[in-house]
């Protein structure tokens, strides 16, 4: 019997405009459509694909706005049994560290945990830092950037890919993967799926149900500050060259006065 | 009468979007008209994984038991991506004409069927893919063989077939199969009008002519609004249609003026989309001509308009 708790977080569509909003600089969550992060979906199926070998129940655990409850709902939709959702108003803001203290609070309220897979990197913060902080906190095992999981009895073996290479490593349960995007092709919400997805249960808690202090949490706690935020000025037109023949010098002429040759 | 689409509706449309989107549908279809079915029954197969097939089987025979406004929403979904094969006549009209012991296998997608109903449907549209060929004539259902095939249609991935005049008989054919199929066919044609909207629209802002885009000119701009008003008209009569269905008044009236609404509309997006694209929309190569036909093909099948308009005006005149 495995226990996975699969990390969910909502973000803005990638196809959307991202911005941040003028006030104080956080994510503007309402200009743009929310969707599960693509990476979550993968983590799910992995999580699905671990139960499916074996025996296990696998519980979604998000910390995001009440509009969160939609990413909640897919990944319990692909077949996940139940969700813990951490919501509250004293959260907007806050840091990873204080972002890892929280779930890491909220794993307390999940019986007991064998496994939790998380995505490497969430597509809008791309912080990519809150397994490797959870893990701390937890004092269990990372397994990060993994493209393979294998679950054998207490023990886990992964690959792990950076830019470096491919590193075997394993560790004994409890611990936290965190995958890459090449780890599985996530699978699509079947009929059946969405249906059974209505009556799964779904806990919503706040920071003090966590036993969070709401003061360690937040923008005003985090340990870091956006001072100031602009948008990317839009790119020059380049030069533009004709070829009368002495097109090749032309480029090489250019292309030593941007001392690149 | 409840019209609007549920959340779960909604979800499980976006599922079949992605699902398709992803799939190579123009590919698929190329390959079908040709009679290379795999690529196109690999696309079967995912549908199936994700409950397409098993919607209307009850859930005692390995169903969904799903309802006929769920129906609509998933067929607009597989016009929108012009999804070939048998659709309607498996999906829709066969769970309520074949022998319980065959629901099983119809509801997992290992049973693909195709259904005649003559004279408004003569012929079993891709009967070689099908596991099962059914014939409804006097309210009695059939099981029958090919008698020869293909033969041509305006949409060449549509693969038709004629059938043997002599066929098992099976049982009492329900009325609500025929009403199921023209259904089917009414949101299907809606799905694949948005289709064309939506690449008319995209290749107006993207084609330019006199320096600036066609789309930012009235004249083209006029055609699309007309083409997106026809087709939101046309979608509340689909869904109602579902609704009567599911709640057995005026059926006929509602399916049959949903099929000529939707029907109209599409067809009015199809003349736009080849209006808009100009030459290269008539090219085989590109992927407008397989929408095209397939517009032009299911706007003729299951009844024309003529058929429907005059069975909107019998209900009328019975009123």
């Amino acid at each position: 019997m495995t226990n996975i708790v699969v990390l969910v977080k909502q973000v803005p569509d990638t196809y959307s405009e991202r911005k941040l909003s003028d006030s104080d600089h956080t994510l503007d969550r309402e200009s743009a459509d929310a969707v599960i992060d693509e990476i979550n979906e993968r983590s799910v199926e992995e999580a699905l694909k671990i139960k499916e070998a074996g025996e296990g129940e696998v519980t979604v655990l998000s910390v995001g706005p009440d509009r969160a409850t939609d990413a909640i709902r897919k990944a319990l939709s692909m077949g996940a049994d139940k969700a813990i959702h951490v919501s509250d108003e004293s959260l907007h803001g806050s840091d990873m560290v204080a972002t890892a203290k929280v779930i890491a609070a909220a794993l307390g309220k999940v019986d007991s945990y064998d496994l939790v897979i998380a995505g490497n990197e969430a597509s809008d913060g791309r912080g990519g830092a809150i397994p490797a902080m959870l893990a701390e906190l937890l004092g269990v095992p990372q397994l990060t950037h993994a493209r393979q999981v294998t679950v054998e009895g207490t023990s886990i073996k992964v690959d792990r890919e950076t830019e470096d290479g491919i590193t075997h490593v394993e560790a004994s349960l409890p611990a936290v993967v965190s995958v890459t995007e090449k780890i599985n092709e996530p699978r699509y919400p079947s009929f059946k799926g969405i249906m059974a997805a209505k009556k799964k249960p779904v806990e919503t808690l706040t920071v003090a149900d966590l036993g969070v202090d709401a003061g360690e949490v937040g923008l005003g706690s985090a340990w870091s500050t956006v001072l100031e935020a602009s948008p990317k000025p839009p790119r020059t037109a380049g030069q533009r060259v004709e070829d009368e023949g002495d097109g090749g010098s032309k480029v090489a002429e250019y292309l030593v006065g941007q001392k690149l040759i | 009468m409840r019209f609007a689409v549920s959340a779960e509706q909604r979800q499980f449309a976006e599922s079949l979007h992605e699902l398709l989107a992803r799939a190579d549908t123009p590919a698929a279809g190329r390959a079908w008209a040709r009679g290379e079915h795999e690529p196109g029954l690999k696309v079967w197969r995912e549908l199936a994984d994700l409950g397409v097939p098993a919607l209307l089987v009850p859930e005692r025979r390995g169903g969904l038991g799903a309802s006929a406004t769920d129906l609509v929403v998933v067929f607009e979904v597989l016009g929108h991506h012009a999804v070939p094969g048998p659709l309607a006549e498996s999906v829709a009209v066969a769970p309520s004409l074949l022998a319980p012991e065959l629901l099983p296998a119809l509801a997992s997608g290992e049973l693909i069927a195709s259904v005649a109903l003559p004279p408004l449907v003569p012929f079993a549209l891709d009967a070689d893919v099908a596991g099962v060929v059914l014939r409804v004539r006097d309210g009695r259902t059939e099981r029958v063989e090919i008698a020869e095939g293909p033969v041509r249609s305006v949409d060449a991935a549509r693969r038709l077939f004629r059938v043997e005049p002599e066929g098992t008989p099976l049982g009492a054919a329900p009325a609500e199969a025929f009403e199921l199929g023209v259904l089917a066919v009414s949101a299907q044609l809606l799905g694949a009008g948005q289709w064309l909207l939506e690449r008319a629209s995209a290749y107006a802002k993207q084609r330019e002519q006199y320096g600036r885009p066609i789309g930012s000119y009235q004249a083209v701009k006029h055609l699309l609004a007309d083409v997106a008003t026809r087709l939101e008209l046309a979608r509340p009569l689909v869904h109602g249609a579902a609704v009567a269905v599911t709640g057995g008044e005026a059926v006929a009236r509602d399916v049959s003026a949903a099929k000529v609404a939707a029907g109209e509309a599409a067809y009015l997006a199809a003349r736009t989309a080849l209006q808009v694209h100009g030459a290269i929309g008539y090219t085989a190569e590109h992927d407008l001509g397989l929408w095209l036909t397939k517009v032009r093909a299911l706007t003729g099948a299951w009844g024309g308009a003529g058929h429907h308009r005059a069975r909107v005006l019998a209900a009328l005149e019975d009123m």
